[in-house]
């Protein structure tokens, strides 16, 4: 019961937060921007005649077919995933301390590990529901642009694909928010999560990435090297254990260490 | 630590690296009472009420609220416990009445709880606004709101008082005045405005340097113990010697003065000890020592 009344005061915390509205905006023009990529690809003669990027988007090799879009939709959902959820989890777990509310929270008759774990339940369902409306979004744009080679079976596949490299961003979250609460702020779990980024292309180029987390997901969406169809089973262990290692340091970061703010 | 004790502590430590904010703190705070925790900036005040709630973790020493002991990350020892340390905090984005109502539901306080404390502490207009546009006064009314909320059997308040104007620090006085006496709430507040403290605690604590200088009793605040009289003489130390064995216990050289305590009865004695001695006695002044003289005193005077 006390997860439960905990869960509902972090959901209650998000009313009327802009961040919720920003990062579904910031989201949403993933597939817009797709969708227009798509259209100038398909009519680079009025795409032109409007001033858009014809030739660019000609140049870069694309097809305007439903494959093409559901790949490029999870390289969305996937980098601008792991990013955006940096995001997320930077304001859950940060505002504590730039709001200075943290310390109200700390001597209550209720486990602070309820408060990490709420936490990271409020970024999934969060997430969850962001993916989700973006799926949607894509997807109704996708049919009105009457994109051609569609099949239930790659509808499936694509929608399959980017909910789990959506998944995959998750297992990432609690070192983010061990790094927020560590930081005590937005600006520490942000510039880690770019550095991860920036690093886990660095490793893509030596042959480690599927050893090391923040390539995982590059690798299975097919932004870094050739594009894997499964998440190979050493990646799946390497996975699990950052998360398991980033929610058990997230709490013993609030458990233990000194909250002085 | 007795069970009478609502706040014990047994040679509490915090030290910083090489910084010893808290030096072997030994504190019991009675149940019922209201004590005051007076000190200057960096005595250790706020050091010692965060390691009081949990917030950061002793060096040594032992400490319990409530009878139970506080660890790191334990729960337990707060179901009974409102606090309020250093500035005001709450969630920007929700109004007051949600804020109050996390609150509840962290405490599992009745729902009616919240609409009682938004009339105790006078926050009914502003129930519905949100908690950012608040002034620094009405948000220190919302984390006092926060503390009583589930009816708290101890306060610990690090400066409540804090923005609050003369209207409210005397409501708020009253307010925990009324929580002591009539439902025995035991009041563990710190502050840097001493007549606020003097009219309100049972009993201070004077903290320096992580040390606690000195303990009075509501008594002992207002009472001949810092009564004094100052004397401008000639041959200061010889005076002072002249007054110790003249039965005045304690005489204390002041700016080139003698202060002598427990002395405002026995004036006239010791102007004919100095006079009788062959000293100039060019001044003699019967005086009070507030509170505020006594910390500035013992904590080593204006800076």
């Amino acid at each position: 019961m006390t997860f439960v009344h905990v869960l509902a005061t972090e959901f209650l915390k998000l009313r009327r937060a802009k961040v919720t509205w920003l990062s579904l905006t910031a989201l949403s023009i993933g597939p817009l921007a797709i969708a227009l990529m798509m259209w100038i690809v398909r009519e680079p003669g009025r795409a032109a005649k409007l001033g858009l990027l014809g030739t660019k988007a000609n140049l870069s090799g694309l097809t305007a077919t439903w494959p093409s879009y559901f790949s490029m939709l999870t390289l969305m959902v996937g980098m601008g995933g792991m990013l955006l959820l940096s995001f997320i989890v930077a304001y859950i777990f940060g505002r504590e301390y730039t709001e200075g509310t943290a310390k109200n929270l700390l001597a209550l008759p209720v486990g602070r590990h309820w408060f990490a774990l709420a936490k990271l339940v409020v970024a999934a369902v969060w997430w969850a529901l962001l993916v989700v409306a973006v799926l949607v979004e894509a997807l109704v744009l996708g049919a009105a642009l009457r994109l051609p080679d569609f099949s239930a079976t790659l509808a499936v596949r694509g929608v399959h694909d980017a909910l789990l490299a959506a998944a995959i961003a998750y297992l990432l979250v609690p070192v983010v928010a061990w790094i927020a609460l560590l930081g005590r702020g937005y600006l520490p779990p942000l510039g880690f999560a770019l550095a991860m980024l920036a690093l886990g292309d660095v490793f893509s180029h030596t042959g480690w990435a599927p050893w090391f987390p923040w390539s995982i997901v590059p690798l299975f969406i097919g932004a870094i090297g050739q594009r894997v169809t499964t998440v190979a089973p050493g990646s799946v262990v390497v996975l699990a254990l950052t998360f398991l290692a980033g929610t058990a340091a997230t709490i013993a970061q609030l458990r233990w260490a000194d909250n002085a703010q | 630590m007795s069970a009478e004790s609502a706040v014990a502590t047994h040679a509490l430590t915090k030290r910083y690296r090489d910084v010893l904010a808290v030096d072997a703190l030994d504190l019991d705070v009675r149940r019922g009472e209201i004590y005051g925790f007076l000190g200057r900036n960096g005595a250790g005040k706020t050091t010692t009420i965060r390691m009081l709630l949990g917030l950061i973790r002793p060096t040594g020493g032992d400490l319990e609220v409530l009878g139970r002991g506080v660890r790191p990350g334990a729960s337990d020892a707060f179901a009974h416990v409102g606090y309020l340390v250093e500035t005001a905090t709450a969630y920007a984005n929700l109004t007051v009445r949600e804020n109050l109502d996390i609150q509840r539901r962290l405490t599992r306080a009745p729902r009616t709880a919240v609409g009682e404390v938004i009339e105790l502490l006078r926050l009914g207009e502003l129930a519905d606004r949100r908690a950012g546009v608040l002034s620094l006064g009405n948000k220190q009314r919302l984390s006092l709101a926060r503390a009583l909320l589930h009816r708290p059997r101890l306060l610990i308040l690090d400066e409540p008082t804090n923005a609050l104007d003369p209207a409210g620090i005397v409501e708020i006085r009253e307010l925990l005045r009324s929580r002591a006496g009539e439902q025995g709430v035991t009041v563990f507040v710190s502050s840097h405005i001493l007549g606020e403290i003097a009219q309100l605690v049972d009993r201070v604590g004077i903290m320096h340097e992580g040390h606690l200088l000195e303990e009075l009793d509501r008594g002992r605040l207002r009472a001949a113990e810092r009564e004094f009289v100052d004397v401008a003489v000639s041959e200061p130390q010889r005076a002072a010697t002249i007054l110790a064995a003249a039965g005045f216990a304690r005489v204390e050289r002041i700016d080139g003065r003698l202060r002598i305590f427990d002395a405002q009865k026995r004036v006239p004695e010791l102007a004919r000890a100095l006079v009788g001695a062959g000293l100039d006695l060019t001044e003699l002044t019967p005086a009070h020592e507030d509170l505020e003289a006594h910390f500035l005193r013992l904590t080593g005077g204006v800076e």
